[in-house]
């Protein structure tokens, strides 16, 4: 069974997008370093989340438009679609309703081994040390939660730093997801800003860079 | 900490100012009215007004939204009693205590009343406190509309749902009502209701960009050849009404390039849906190239929406 990996930068920016609109459902994609299929690193390493929407998540237009353009950049940056995130608004929902399943297995469809992760709402204020996230596997054709003892991080400890601090200094704020892209073509949906910034907290050197 | 009158250079005038703008524009920046908002009442009361009120009012729910409940907190006689000591009660506390005494027995200060049971989710209480209000005018829409919020909020929704159309069928011009049962019935993926929710809106505001372009959005996503071109027209309607609305650019290209490759298209109806996509595509690239000028992360964004333009006319052909 396949080991997946999650990247500081990833967990922080999911974590980010549902702080910035904590009554509503948020969406977005996870991507992952694109490279051969070597059996010797089965793991599945979560290098960046792009966050989309946070208005009407159950309709398909504008989440057409957004998954070519994803594509479309990530190709261009040595990257792939690899997984879906959702935060639902509801405090105490954290299971995969159709639209979190549907667009799972459209990612699915074009890459093995993609994942699904459902932000756990009830565990997203500071006082939880652990990961508010629930990672979900397509096994038998259905998301079934995957073992936690699969699930590594990259470096957990920078990451809770670096997401207290980047909360603390509300830079949730200047996170732009599609929605805020289509409202105002200007904005970054790479988030470029962010992730400097984020670059500069954390410890581990950025995957880009790692041999 | 640093004031906001010092971070931002602005006189209390214009910290006044922008709170009324976000009123008017019902905007949901919780922090920035409790900060701003904050701020006003402790250092600038005496010069506020009558608008004082008001300002306690909006800085109270924004501070609910927060879960800062010292902020909102009740300050009644049973408080003071077990906290005499003044410093324990923050100016906060003083919000729903203070609009209490200036206006004793209203309905608007009972609903605020209401609306912090619902943040410390203590619902059964606050729905007793809308039926108080409801029992003495039952015209009282407020109360009846946080009835239906507490249902949502319990994820209730089907009943959230069937309140929301009985409110409906009595204050039939409501449109916030009509918006938020569209918003339900989309996320229930009931389609056909949420499209007539909204055909409800465009009907009584015809010139509002953003109904048609919602509207479009769920034909779209209903499918089929039919409500491919039917959300075609309205996103076409969209743009007349806004011709900046980059949703509706971006769904008239969508859904003109679908209407194209569908085999069940005839001829002509092929040639048009070509046309507007072209025009569409020509609009979408002006659009991105004016906004990346000068700037370097919007290049990368010009260049996937022209590969993305590419992409797609390749599978038309």
């Amino acid at each position: 069974m396949p080991e997946v990996e999650i990247s500081p930068r990833a967990y922080v920016k999911m974590q980010l997008h549902a702080a910035k609109f904590p009554w509503r459902a948020v969406n977005g994609l996870l991507l992952a370093q694109r490279s051969g299929p070597d059996p010797s690193q089965p793991c599945l390493l979560l290098t960046d989340a792009m966050p989309l929407f946070h208005t009407s998540l159950a309709l398909t237009p504008m989440l057409e438009v957004a998954l070519n353009q994803v594509d479309l950049w990530s190709a261009a940056n040595n990257q792939v679609i690899a997984g879906y995130y959702q935060a639902n608004d509801q405090l105490t929902d954290r299971s995969p309703n159709l639209v979190a399943t549907k667009i799972g297995d459209r990612v699915a469809e074009h890459m093995r081994g993609a994942v699904l992760i459902m932000l756990d709402n009830g565990k997203l204020s500071g006082e939880y040390s652990g990961p508010a996230v629930v990672v979900y596997e397509r096994q038998d054709n259905r998301w079934t939660p995957k073992d936690k003892n699969l699930v590594m991080w990259r470096d957990w400890a920078g990451t809770r730093q670096a997401l207290r601090e980047m909360m603390a200094a509300r830079a949730y704020r200047l996170l732009v997801d599609f929605d805020d892209h289509l409202d105002d073509i200007r904005r970054d949906w790479a988030n470029g800003a962010v992730n400097q910034r984020l670059g500069e907290l954390t410890l581990t050197p950025d995957v880009d860079t790692d041999s | 900490m640093a004031s906001v009158a010092d971070m931002f250079d602005v006189t209390w005038e214009e910290m006044r100012d922008k709170l009324r703008k976000w009123r008017d524009e019902n905007n949901r920046n919780s922090e920035q009215i409790v900060d701003v908002g904050e701020e006003l009442i402790n250092d600038y009361a005496s010069k506020l007004g009558d608008d004082i009120w008001i300002i306690y009012e909006q800085v109270m729910i924004a501070a609910l939204d927060l879960s800062r409940d010292n902020l909102a907190m009740v300050g009644t006689n049973t408080i003071q009693e077990h906290f005499p000591d003044p410093s324990f009660c923050s100016y906060g506390m003083q919000c729903l205590h203070e609009l209490r005494k200036q206006f004793p027995g209203s309905h608007r200060v009972k609903r605020l009343t209401g609306m912090r049971f619902e943040s410390l989710e203590r619902y059964d209480d606050a729905n007793k406190m809308y039926d108080g209000i409801l029992q003495e005018d039952p015209t009282n829409t407020a109360a009846r509309k946080r009835k239906i919020a507490i249902l949502k909020a319990l994820g209730k929704t089907t009943e959230a749902i069937r309140e929301l159309n009985e409110y409906l069928e009595q204050f039939v011009g409501d449109q916030e009502a009509w918006h938020e049962l569209a918003e339900l019935y989309i996320n229930e993926h009931d389609y056909a209701k949420a499209a007539f929710c909204l055909e409800e809106l465009m009907m009584t505001n015809p010139h509002n960009h953003l109904y048609c372009q919602h509207y479009a959005e769920v034909k779209y996503t209903q499918g089929g050849l039919e409500n491919l071109e039917i959300s075609r027209k309205y996103f076409s309607q969209a743009l007349k009404l806004n011709n900046r609305n980059m949703r509706a650019l971006f769904g008239l290209y969508m859904s003109a390039s679908h209407t194209a490759s569908n085999p069940k298209a005839n001829a002509k109806i092929k040639k048009d849906n070509m046309r507007y996509a072209t025009w569409a595509a020509l609009q979408i690239n002006k659009a991105y190239q004016l906004a990346g000028r000068g700037k370097k992360e919007s290049k990368n964004s010009l260049k996937v929406v022209e590969d993305m333009l590419e992409a797609l006319q390749i599978t038309q052909s």
